[in-house]
């Protein structure tokens, strides 16, 4: 098929979903350009421009494969893959239950496809088994601000308003190489001094604080909670607060400032490693920049690298009391959000793939939605499962007694990604049968029964919700490669051959139709968007909610008040309890965990561009030279690196902007490199969300570098 | 299901946090808690009222979070206990009230003490003008005072009366601080540090006598208006007495129960006469000592709750050694490597002087020479107010002190109370590490030609050169073909600045250096003039810890 015009959509990888266009007809010639759009003006990185390699990746799977006697996956038709699926599927339900088969979706699906698995697994599967891998992402984010703001939309103000800030404090969040592009609208804050970047290591985007644009605080690891208590301290006991703001807009201030009376900044100082007067000097500027004390506006920004711990919804919920403190949320220029991570992170949590949620950010167990959604999907309420078990515990249980005993993947590799990933790679053989679909052999695919291959980004249509909360088109520009189906045509075929009577379209459009009638009155609430009407406008997207067809869509979030009984912002009163695990004698430093620019999640895409593989080709230990002599660690040496769950190798690389107490490994690889087998799957109690990023890890030298 | 009563008496910042650390672990509700509490105030942060008096915090955000009365926990507010009747199991009032306990917690902290000085009568209140600082009414009266009084007299260098002075003097009283001995904090400096925080409290305009004895102090009217010392005399129109603390022990020495300094406890807080009378906080003492440090306190505190709760025999709560499932940060590290008399103290016993212009931490063990094993180094500088020691053995710091020192004395708490190896040699404790990353220079010429210029599409100098070679000319045409610039756009000013170069240095493309011919060295300065330090402030921030 010719398409002489170029194709408008967006990058396949991160939640920013830069815009750019893709130009020509066949894979081998894709053009990939950036293309104007408030959030990356033109620009992209090096993972943006690459992007389209994969189209054309030469382990492409384009035949369905099934693992023979032999253990080896061979081809198989469309036909006997689905048939096989399908019975192993009846079988085992008729045998162990319903709950016997989990599905795992991912993040980085598109809403049609979140949406059609959540009701494949609640409708056709009939199993309440169903996560994804947005718990590993956004789950603390979600469980702290729904709780405390009502609803949750990862950044609830347009990416751009942060451009007029005074102020911005980021914390756990490396966007210089997670996101490069949105580093535009950091640089009025910066310009005013104000980027505040509070990361154990001195990150690329810590490094943006130099030369007086701002402050970098190097925090113990694991103690994020204890700056913002201190902070929170120090605006209150130097009446900082906004105090109209307070009684106006919010409940529980009184409780919350009792609480943080036991964190003056001397004694945070002995917890978290930043000196006192450097608190102080923090607070001071944030508030400063607050609107109530004259400033242009301040945000407070967190990402991964506080919320993926054990105390991760309370680490956001003291980001979330501080913001009101100094009055940012609701009030144009100033704000609190989570810098989603996933492509379709936000949308990927809004229609139902998440064990405890129905289409439109409805809780499954509210019986209003699950009146509005069984009808909408023309089944029975009852019909509809309840509550499943959160990633972590879904994982855990693979294959045990009880447990399921199959799981299907859609959009993750675990087997990289998951932590302790050591015994989830053990819980995923134990499993009777593993369906992965992919459209790479991913490590997790190569572990699979069977495998479904599926369409890539240039090849389908559908929406993606960016990290702004803005619904945007996804669009094809070439067909997919002969035998290579998308995962609506999946579910739909094993549907057919199992739930005959519900139905399952396969035109993304259609199913889009389906999901925003579904949302309709929840709190993602799309229902005023069609592909149609995304369609029609020069620059697409919309930012949720989208309550009707002439609905101007949500720019900003609690202008008027917050979605809560009261209208008010709840203040939630959270403690500091330290990391799940922390140093030991046989384990006396913290192993930190993170990505790099030239790679994305699990490295299945990226690690089959050759030019994103030459930037970094392997995985690597980044050591700080002091505690390097003192474990007789050379620059280029092989390292062991051991914690309670594992070993794994890897080189160490000098680095002094690192803590001399804790060593930094990328995430992106699988096999002996493969930092996830020896991370902690200790999971924050509120939100389920596991504790990747600090765990006591020991570290011997393995092999000297030949020089 | 209720079963046993608990009695805390004292509702301070060890009483109430233990209250609320009890009442935490027994979601079964055993416990049944009485709260009795002298003050009359909801609990408060004592440790901040020199931060009250120097004018740096509100009064209202001293107030501590304290769990509701209710009748799982009944707080007393006002109500002082005045005898303990242990074979009764009960505990008097002084409203004659009758509170019977399963296990009674003594956690009635220590009051100020009173020099027996002329001037001051060892019953009876102070005299007008004097005060302790110790309870919220005494910072209150404090702060009240200092609004028409100029001179300030305070008795006592160690860390509050430091505080006190530091605050007084920062709300422009000129403050005489008077010391008995010769080392200001002496509990915790030795002369060289003492010496050093001396030069930095006249610094702050504070008149600093030490070796001093007040001989008397001087009333008219009920009113002081001097002190004496040394036949010399000072008019004041203030006095604070900042003399130390007396651990709260009278109904547990009226008894009958072990007292020394404070009362006497086991390594279980209970008292070795009576297994269901426990103490914590400043009225206990322990084997290793109080240090009378907040985190002290509510480390046993806490510990005391988990003992509790996992105790069921009704008669003798238990004597297992205290494993609690998640000890604090410095007790777990602690644990693997100290005797059990040590554990208690282990990471407790940081101490950090709060005032402005005074940097002074503190922490564990003191160099002692009879201990070969010890490294200990040192780095005085009295001219620049900074002096470091830190004692290291078996590759741990187990002490320091640091003067003057900012991000290197937090460094060092971490060191010690998270017991993270230390450097090979400990001297680079001492200070911020330089760090090894050099800047690049701005200058084109300078830049070596692997130099990333664009991070986010890893475009290289060489990248750029190769782009002008080609025959890009523009910023938006290098952009096209090298990629640099499209990520976050923070490369555009060292991008145009390489395009000025070669536009001016090889205008048709063809002449060396940038031309082909000279080969890839020639586009690049060498190696050596490529980059440059940058000032030592900034390399300094590059790293911490």
């Amino acid at each position: 098929m010719s398409r002489p015009d170029p194709t408008n959509t967006h990058c396949p990888y991160c939640a920013l979903q830069c815009a750019m266009s893709l130009a020509g007809d066949d894979v081998s010639e894709l053009e990939v350009k950036g293309r104007d759009f408030p959030t990356n003006n033109g620009g992209m990185c090096q993972k943006g421009w690459t992007s389209a390699a994969v189209l054309s990746t030469p382990d492409r799977i384009t035949s369905p494969l099934i693992k023979d006697a032999d253990g080896e996956l061979r081809s198989a038709s469309w036909g006997a893959a689905l048939d096989l699926v399908a019975a192993q599927i009846r079988v085992t339900q008729e045998k162990y239950g319903e709950d016997s088969v989990a599905v795992f979706g991912g993040g980085g699906l598109t809403n049609e496809k979140a949406y059609a698995l959540g009701k494949f697994a609640r409708t056709v599967l009939r199993t309440p088994n169903i996560d994804y891998n947005g718990r590993f992402c956004m789950a603390s984010a979600a469980a702290a601000v729904n709780r405390s703001l009502g609803i949750d939309r990862g950044l609830p103000f347009p990416l751009t308003d942060l451009g007029g800030a005074q102020a911005i404090l980021l914390l756990g969040s490396n966007v210089a190489e997670t996101m490069p592009p949105s580093l535009r609208h950091f640089a009025g804050a910066r310009e005013r001094g104000g980027l505040v970047v509070v990361d154990p290591r001195r990150s690329a985007t810590a490094a943006l604080t130099e030369d007086g644009a701002g402050m970098h605080l190097q925090p113990v690891p694991g103690t994020d909670l204890v700056v913002l208590l201190a902070l929170l301290h120090i605006v209150w006991a130097e009446n900082l607060a906004d105090r109209d703001y307070l009684s106006d807009r919010t409940s529980g201030a009184g409780d919350v400032r009792r609480s943080v009376a036991t964190w003056w900044p001397e004694r945070a100082e002995q917890v978290c490693g930043i000196a006192a007067d450097e608190l102080r000097q923090v607070a001071r500027a944030l508030a400063a920049a607050s609107a109530s004390r004259g400033g242009t506006g301040a945000y407070i920004l967190t990402g991964r690298g506080v919320e993926q711990s054990t105390q991760g919804t309370a680490t956001v919920t003291a980001a979330i009391n501080l913001a009101l403190a100094l009055g940012l949320p609701g009030r144009q220029g100033s704000g609190y959000g989570a810098i989603t991570g996933q492509g379709n992170g936000q949308g990927g949590r809004e229609h139902g793939q998440k064990s405890d949620q129905l289409p439109g950010y409805r809780k499954i167990d509210d019986p209003l939605a699950r009146a509005h959604v069984a009808k909408v999907w023309g089944v029975d309420p009852a019909s509809i499962p309840g509550p499943g078990k959160p990633a972590v515990q879904l994982l855990q249980d693979l294959g045990t007694s009880g447990g399921p005993k199959i799981l299907m993947v859609h959009g993750s590799n675990l087997a990289v990604s998951a932590p302790n990933a050591g015994n989830v790679i053990d819980r995923l053989r134990s499993l009777d049968m593993l369906v992965v679909c992919d459209f790479v052999p991913s490590e997790t695919a190569l572990l699979a029964d069977v495998v479904l291959p599926v369409t890539q980004w240039a090849e389908e249509e559908g929406t993606m919700t960016s990290l702004e909360g803005r619904v945007i088109r996804r669009r094809k520009a070439l067909d997919p490669p002969e035998g290579v189906r998308s995962e609506l045509e999946v579910l739909a075929e094993l549907a057919a051959r199992l739930a005959p009577s519900v139905s399952f379209d396969t035109d993304p459009s259609v199913v889009f139709d389906e999901l925003a009638r579904a949302s309709a009155g929840g709190p993602a609430d799309y229902s005023g968007l069609s592909h149609e009407r995304l369609d029609s406008e020069p620059v697409s997207g919309y930012y949720w909610p989208v309550p009707r067809p002439d609905h101007p869509g949500t720019p900003r979030l609690f202008q008027d008040g917050f979605p809560t009984t009261d209208g008010k912002a709840r203040m939630v009163a959270v403690d500091h309890v330290g990391p799940n695990e922390d140093l030991r004698a046989d384990a006396p430093i913290y192993l930190l965990t993170g990505r790099v620019l030239s790679h994305y999640q699990s490295g299945a895409q990226t690690r089959r561009i050759s030019e994103l593989n030459r930037a970094e080709p392997a995985p690597y230990v980044e050591m700080h030279p002091l505690l390097a002599i003192r474990l007789g660690v050379d620059d280029g040496d092989a390292v062991r690196l051991t914690t309670s769950r594992g070993s794994i190798e890897a080189v160490a690389r000098w680095n002094d902007k690192i803590r001399p107490d804790s060593v930094f490994m990328p995430f992106h690889w699988g096999g002996s490199g493969s930092v996830n087998q020896i991370t902690n799957d200790a999971t924050d109690p509120i939100s389920g969300m596991p504790e990747f990023k600090v765990c006591a890890v020991d570290v011997q030298c393995l092999a000297k570098v030949s020089r | 299901m209720t079963d046993k009563k608990v009695v805390v008496v004292g509702n301070g910042m060890v009483g109430s946090r233990f209250v609320e650390d009890l009442v935490a672990r027994d979601p079964d509700e055993r416990f049944q808690i009485t709260v009795l509490g002298a003050e009359e105030y909801a609990p408060y942060n004592r440790v901040l009222l020199s931060e009250v008096v120097a004018g740096n915090v509100g009064v209202a955000s001293l107030t501590l979070p304290s769990t509701n009365d209710s009748p799982r926990a009944r707080i007393m507010r006002g109500t002082t206990a005045i005898a303990l009747d242990r074979r009764g199991r009960r505990v008097i009032t002084a409203d004659g009230g009758v509170h019977p306990y399963d296990y009674v917690v003594l956690a009635a902290g220590s009051k100020a003490r009173i020099p027996a000085t002329r001037g001051l009568s060892p019953i009876g209140g102070l005299p007008a003008g004097v005060h302790a600082l110790r309870t919220l009414d005494d910072a209150r009266e404090i702060v009240a005072a200092t609004v028409n009084a100029r001179r300030a007299v305070v008795v006592g260098g160690g860390v509050l009366g430091l505080e006190a002075a530091c605050g007084l003097a920062k709300r422009g009283l000129r403050v005489t601080l008077l010391h008995g001995s010769s080392n200001v904090m002496g509990r915790q400096l030795g002369p060289e540090a003492a010496a050093v925080v001396a030069r930095a409290v006249a610094g702050l305009d504070i008149d600093l006598r030490t070796d001093v004895v007040t001989e008397q102090f001087v009333l008219r009217d009920g009113r002081v208006t001097a002190v004496r010392f040394a036949a010399e005399q000072i008019d004041t129109d203030l006095v604070v007495l900042a003399c130390g603390t007396i651990p709260e022990t009278v109904i547990a020495s009226s008894a009958g129960l072990s007292v020394a300094e404070g009362v006497v406890v086991n390594r279980n807080l209970a008292s070795p006469d009576d297994p269901c009378v426990f103490a914590i906080g400043d009225c206990a003492q322990p084997s290793e000592g109080s240090s009378g440090l907040i985190a002290q306190g509510w480390e046993q505190s806490r510990r005391l709750a988990a003992q509790l709760t996992r105790s069921r025999a009704p008669e003798s709560p238990t004597l297992i050694r205290d494993t609690p499932r998640r000890p604090s940060m410095a007790l777990r590290i602690a644990m693997e490597h100290l005797s059990s008399a040590q554990l208690d103290a282990r990471g407790t016993d940081v101490v950090r002087l709060k005032a402005a212009g005074l940097d002074v931490v503190t922490m564990g063990a003191r160099p002692d020479a009879a201990n070969s094993a010890q490294r200990v180094v040192r780095l005085s500088d009295p001219a620049a107010g900074r002096f470091l020691e830190v004692v290291v053995e078996d590759g741990r710091l187990t002490g320091a002190v640091c003067v003057g020192s900012g991000q290197v004395g937090a460094d060092l708490v971490v060191t010690y109370t998270r017991g993270t190896p230390v450097p090979t040699d400990p001297a680079y404790l001492l200070l911020r590490s330089l760090g090894g990353t050099p800047a690049t220079a701005n200058d084109p010429t300078a830049m070596p030609e692997d130099t990333a210029v664009c991070r986010c599409n890893g475009v290289t100098k060489r990248d750029i050169v190769t782009g002008w070679r080609d025959g890009a000319a523009t910023l938006d045409q290098i952009a096209s073909v090298t990629r640099a610039t499209t990520g976050c756009g923070g490369c555009k000013e060292a991008v145009a600045g390489l395009i000025d170069w070669m536009a001016k240095s090889d205008p048709d493309r063809s002449s060396s250096p940038i031309g082909g011919a000279g080969g890839e060295n020639s586009v690049t300065a060498p190696k050596h003039a490529v980059t440059t330090a940058k000032p030592l402030m900034h390399s300094a921030e590059t790293r911490r810890g």
